[in-house]
């Protein structure tokens, strides 16, 4: 088989960077809109429903291996402080105690760009400062109290807004506040200069946490040189590397699993502290060790999106957008990036003259992790609310507004054509579905009395095109069933049906007769499971191994069966030839001893194109304005990301998004005690997510026609967007339905109240 | 959660004993386990009162009012089909109450002594005032859950919904000690911390709720129940508001109007009541009353946003009445 | 004088209850609760720790017939009594109609509150054959998902009254 190296430039999470892959063979023309595809496309049940619904499924935190140790962390009380002496002994006199880690005695470990695990100045409240194993959690969590520590406490900062002053306390030798992206096309403050109308505002995100419901947390288990990592992960590849780069050991000894894991939502990205903890005291200890975050300390030090204060001024000329600043400042807490939530304001509307700078912002507090579409949440939060109040002052409908800027059909970024763009189509469905036209400037009178009605709507830019290197592997058995081997992972968006579902239409075979296997660092590598990228970068390969597998499947039927290869085909598990249908089992049963190994790859995306993802969410809402409380009463979510491989898991995809949205916007909010640093509601009941009873109607559509220029199978990714829009468009709502623009998110009754009450 | 020795006795002796011996009573345990895990109690012993059939069940008992024995689960009184009828203000204080589970598993008297939810008492790191501490820190630090009225030392507000709503029927309870059994409004089992009083009820550590009790004349009031929350479920009252009156040729007498979630105890804005008497429930009467009842609020830093808040639901909930 | 009060613990008691239908005897301290004792004494992992303070119902089981969140409920309390876990609806060959109507109605995706909500609808259908939206919503209003599958839980659980009653 011949082996190209490709390299190539392909976006992850609004980023554009270089990547370096090898790719076998030839890649496949993609499946158009014609092909008479039967299964993908068709609505499918999840192939590992039953494992799901009956507790059957272990997820890592269900492991549990005899003599198995646990570890509880010792977490920093202060914000900021030296850990100047470490005392252990009454802890290791506890029952059950089987070892203590600290900076004094913790063996070296590079990790994210640091050579140690237990920092000597801890930097937020909840940074690791120890770490017991114990026979039991109970034991440790209660060892964890005896640990007495000498701290120096030192100046700290936790507000964004506090950190950004000249006089704040510098918590970053480098100076709180950084760059991290500036953009200009054509002149906006020229622009700015020439215009009559122009509106500027200033507008707020919180910090918003994941809460994944299994948290962070591995389980460690050495077999001599052998290293075997459970994790709850992403990505076990980037667990692996993160193992490597902290033991350093081979990967020949490492192997890292992931079967099923309770959501990440994009905090899951690799190694944590907790996993190279585990495997220190699995290997010092000689027995497995198992360590998982509480839920506590998961609001603490598992990552969050990160706090915004945005500035947009925005000017018209004519009857159109002429040109926007827009200004963001993000809360990084102790994080080594940050997210660009001016990204939907580069490239999302086609805007003459654009300024755009954002900034990092270093604070005492935990680090910042990709939270689903980073970044763009917040800024389009702040640019679709910013054209609406535009399009008020313009005396404009914001809907007949947005149309003047998106029917552009190439990327006002790069200047590249767009493999494929219905912008305006999603318009168009979102439009008469929330029947738009009972929009009115003023909103409209509520179904009760003291509640207002309001219309509103937002678009959404994102990436999710994929990008190599994926690899998959087919084992077609002699009995006619397959596995797929893929290292990839199943996060909850549905990856192995998906993935079955793409290699059983490929094959030839039912989807009944898939195994998909994944989360194992055994299989070839796959890309981290988050930018939306899963089924755009595995999809492809999976379908070349498919492809692969059909290919040798025929040639050895033409032999067992002694008809020419080409008046063979495999139909619904079937070798199909003159009429004549033989099960796949009784061909290659014949032999019952050889197995089809078929392998993909995924190829480079299309050199020149822009490949992005568009989509509207429409919102219908009621305001209370003696109550502050908002009604959601009605949400179209429309989406064009090409071809849609199984609409019953996209829809359940978009449902998901718009809730955790409506989080976003309405509820969701970590809050920090200024004077202590510390965050005060990190739990279930003071971080208030949606509810049943907070989800409203919800209409999913989906454009659906595929993009045959992305990639052989057509589709884009899908995990982000829905939740992109969704905040912007029932802030866009309540304004209307009240006159009054709340700019801070979430809106909460207290916010409606306080905002209402300086009328 | 710091391991305990259990007893689970029969008899409401043997349980007063065990009380009186320096056990914690146990009921339905969601606020308690809660208190223990989160490391603000610590008890050495527990007596589960769950077998003490003296303290369940609720009935009407003709001519003297309803009781309801200190055990029945918040979800007995809910399922009843005569509930909504005969105590409508409590029906409607159940439904939006913590969640099925809790209100299976939560019982009256727990619920009455649950204690309060301020972020700051909770957190095992926060040494506040009502933990023995030297002062409250919500005062500085971030106080929109917190009291706009009635507060002392401590300003973390009553948690209960159920609480507001047998208020506003002038319930009493019985508590049951080794100094044997006494009987108060039930307004006053709950006390607002101040001074050398860091606790939120008046009962003795020795003794328990055996019943609640509501008058035979409270079942003619008129009243409802409103409470707004944070999102549409399972969330503490940032306001709620019981109202009842008896209305008599036409004009309001008699009236209560209670709220939870904005005083450190159920708050019997008594103001509002006074205005109310005599007069009928007209659009003028009920914005009066609402404001006179937030008239002496005096919101923290982040808590203003209550004022109009429990205003609107006072005056939503009289004018319901009309 | 009343009886001597008789406490055991705090160290580990045998404690009898009956789990899917088996009796069971574990040897658990008082302050075990019964999410821990299902999990690590019994490997009964359905049931999940999502919160461990009785806030997102993951942990929701069935104590003699009733939904409740068992990492609030201790395991010493639950003598005697009958507990009902996700891993016993299903019969040899036939999933329970709600956790069909989960798969049908695509009501999960990363499936981690998925065993609390199913016993929350599993509990609702034993009161009530035919549960209107509203009774559906009161019963899962203290299952929290992450991950946003509500309206396909609702679905769900309507779906497998209907067939129930069928």
């Amino acid at each position: 088989m011949n082996i190209k190296v490709v390299r190539t430039t392909a976006e992850f999470e609004g980023e554009l960077a270089e990547t370096t892959a090898l790719v076998e063979g030839k890649d496949l023309v993609p499946w158009g809109g014609d092909d008479g595809l039967s299964i993908v496309g068709a609505r499918a049940t999840r192939v590992d429903g039953v494992a799901r619904v009956t507790g059957r499924a272990r997820y890592t935190q269900d492991l549990y291996f005899p003599g198995m140790l646990h570890v509880r962390m010792l977490r920093s009380p202060y914000p900021r402080a030296r850990v100047l002496a470490v005392d252990a002994s009454r802890a290791l006199a506890h029952p059950g105690v089987r070892g203590v880690l600290h900076r004094f005695n913790a063996p070296k470990a590079a990790f994210r760009g640091e050579e140690t695990i237990f920092r000597d100045e801890v930097r937020f409240a909840g940074d690791e400062v120890a770490a017991v194993a114990a026979d039991s959690e109970e034991h440790a969590a209660d060892a964890v109290r005896l640990i007495d520590v000498e701290y120096e406490v030192l100046p700290f900062v936790a507000d964004l807004e506090e950190a950004m002053r000249d006089d704040a306390v510098r918590v970053d030798a480098k100076g709180n506040v950084s760059e991290s992206g500036t953009f200009d096309r054509g002149d906006a403050r020229r622009a700015f200069a020439g215009a009559k109308i122009v509106v500027e505002a200033i507008y707020r995100t919180s910090t918003q946490i994941h809460n994944s419901f299994e948290t962070h947390g591995a389980v460690a288990r050495w077999d001599g040189d052998e290293l075997t990592v459970w994790e709850s992960t992403q990505h076990v590849f980037g667990v692996r590397a993160g193992l490597q780069a902290a033991l350093k050991i081979p990967y020949r000894d490492i192997r890292v699993l992931c079967d099923y894991m309770g959501g990440g939502f994009g905090s899951k990205g690799g190694a944590g502290k907790y996993t190279i903890v585990a495997a220190m005291f699995a290997r010092q200890l000689g027995t497995p060790v198992r360590c998982f975050l509480t839920r506590d300390e998961e609001n603490l030090a598992a990552g969050n999106r990160s706090a915004t204060y945005q500035t947009v001024k925005i000017s018209a000329r004519g009857k159109k957008i002429d040109a926007i600043e827009h200004l963001s400042w993000s809360n990084s807490g102790q994080g080594r990036w940050v997210a660009d939530p001016t990204g939907p304001t580069k490239g999302l509307y086609d805007i003459p003259n654009v300024r755009t700078r954002s900034y990092k912002v270093v604070t005492s507090l935990g680090a910042l992790s990709s939270f689903r579409a980073p970044g763009y949440v917040e800024g389009t939060f702040a640019l679709d609310q910013a054209i609406d109040e535009l399009a008020d002052r313009m005396g404009e409908d914001p809907l007949a507004l947005r149309r003047r800027h998106a029917a552009r059909q190439s990327d006002p970024v790069t200047g590249q054509r767009y493999s494929l763009k219905r912008l305006l189509r999603c318009y168009d469905i979102g439009e008469k579905e929330i029947e738009w036209q009972h929009r009115k400037p003023e909103g409209t009178r509520g179904s009760a009395p003291h509640r207002r009605r309001g219309y509103g709507m937002a678009s959404q830019l994102w990436g999710g095109s994929g990008l190599p290197p994926a690899y998959a592997t087919v084992h077609l058995n002699p009995d006619g069933t397959a596995v797929l081997r893929c290292g990839t992972q199943d996060i909850g968006t549905g990856t192995r049906t998906v993935l079955a579902q793409i290699l059983a239409e490929e094959l030839g075979i039912d989807v009944g007769d898939v195994r998909v296997e994944l989360g194992d660092t055994n299989s070839q590598y796959s890309p981290i499971s988050a930018g939306s990228l899963t089924v755009s970068s595995v999809g492809p390969a999976v379908r070349l191994a498919a492809r692969d597998a059909r290919m040798q499947l025929l040639e050895a039927a033409s032999g067992l069966l002694e008809v020419g290869a080409s008046e063979l085909r495999v139909e619904g598990g079937k070798i199909v030839s003159k009429g004549r249908r033989v099960p796949l089992g009784e061909v290659l049963g014949q032999v019952d001893n050889y197995t089809v190994i078929g392998k993909g790859s995924r190829f480079p995306n299309p050199e020149g194109l822009s490949l992005k993802t568009f989509g509207a969410h429409f919102a219908q809402v009621e305001v209370d304005i003696r109550t502050g409380e908002v009604f959601v009463e009605h949400v179209v979510a429309v989406h064009d990301i090409g071809r849609v491989i199984n609409p019953l898991t996209a829809a359940s995809q978009v449902e998901g998004g718009v809730i955790q949205g409506l989080g976003f916007v309405l509820s969701e909010e970590r809050v920090v005690d200024r004077p202590t640093g510390r965050v005060v509601n990190g739990n279930l009941e003071g971080y208030k997510i949606p509810t049943v009873r907070d989800t409203p109607k919800i209409t999913v559509r989906f454009v659906d026609e595929p993009d045959t220029r992305a990639n052989n199978i057509g589709a884009k990714g899908l995990g982000e967007p829905p939740i992109i829009p969704l905040p912007a468009a029932i802030a866009n709502a309540i304004a209307n339905a009240i006159g009054v623009r709340m700019r801070t998110a979430p809106i909460t009754r207290q916010r409606i109240l306080d905002a209402l009450s300086l009328q | 959660m710091k391991p305990f020795a259990y007893a689970r006795p029969r008899a409401l002796t043997e349980a007063l004993e065990l009380a009186r011996t320096g056990a914690t009573v146990m009921a339905g345990g969601t606020d308690l386990l809660g208190l223990m895990k989160d490391g603000i109690a610590a008890p050495d012993r527990i007596v589960d009162i769950r077998d003490l059939e003296h303290l369940r069940g609720w009935a009407r008992v003709t001519g003297k009012g309803v009781r309801i024995g200190a055990l029945v689960p918040l979800v007995e009184l809910e399922n009843a089909a005569e509930l909504e009828k005969l105590l409508p203000i409590v029906a409607q204080a159940l439904r939006p109450a913590a969640t099925l589970q809790l209100r299976t598993m939560g019982t009256v008297g727990g619920n009455l002594l649950q204690r309060n939810r301020c972020w700051y008492f909770r957190d095992e790191a926060y040494p506040c005032w009502l933990k023995g501490g030297v002062r409250c820190f919500a005062i500085d630090g971030d106080n929109r859950q917190h009291a706009i009225v009635g507060a002392e030392e401590c300003v973390a507000v009553a948690p209960s919904d159920l609480a507001p709503a047998l208020i506003a029927y002038d319930a009493t309870v019985s508590l049951s000690g080794s100094r044997g059994l006494r009987t108060m409004p039930l307004a006053d089992l709950f006390v607002t911390p101040h001074g050398r009083v860091r606790r939120e009820h008046a009962i003795r550590p020795d003794e328990l709720i055996v019943e609640v009790r509501i008058p035979e004349n409270a079942l003619a009031r008129r009243g409802t129940f409103e409470k707004a929350m944070e999102r549409k479920a399972w969330s503490f009252a940032l306001v709620s508001a019981a109202v009842s009156v008896k209305v008599i040729g036409g004009v309001a007498r008699d009236a209560r109007v209670v709220l939870g979630g904005v005083a450190p105890v159920p708050w019997r804005a008594r103001d509002a009541e006074k205005l109310l008497e005599g007069k009928p429930l007209d659009d003028a009467t009920c914005q009066a009353a609402a404001d006179a009842a937030l008239e002496k609020a005096e919101p923290l830093k982040d808590n203003g946003y209550k004022v109009p808040l429990a205003r609107e639901l006072v005056r939503r909930t009289l004018r319901r009445l009309a | 004088m009343p009886k001597a009060p008789q406490y055991v613990g705090p160290g580990a008691v045998d404690v009898q209850l009956e789990v899917n239908r088996d009796r069971v005897s574990v040897h658990v301290p008082p302050h075990r609760t019964l999410l821990d004792t299902l999990r690590e004494t019994l490997g009964l992992t359905g049931a999940k720790r999502v919160c461990d303070e009785g806030t997102c119902g993951a942990c929701t089981v069935l104590l003699d017939g009733e939904p409740v969140y068992s990492c609030m409920t201790l395991a010493v309390a639950c003598a005697g009594r009958c507990v009902e876990t996700v891993e016993g609806l299903a019969s040899e060959n036939a999933l329970h109609p709600v956790q069909q109507a989960f798969i049908d109605n695509d009501a999960f995706q990363c499936g981690f509150c998925t065993p609390g909500q199913i016993m929350s609808c599993v509990g609702l259908l034993r009161h009530n054959a035919s549960p209107t939206s509203e009774d559906v919503l009161r019963a899962v209003s203290g299952n929290l998902c992450r991950c946003g599958a509500y309206p396909n839980i609702v679905a769900a659980a309507l779906a497998a009254a209907k067939k129930q009653r069928r």
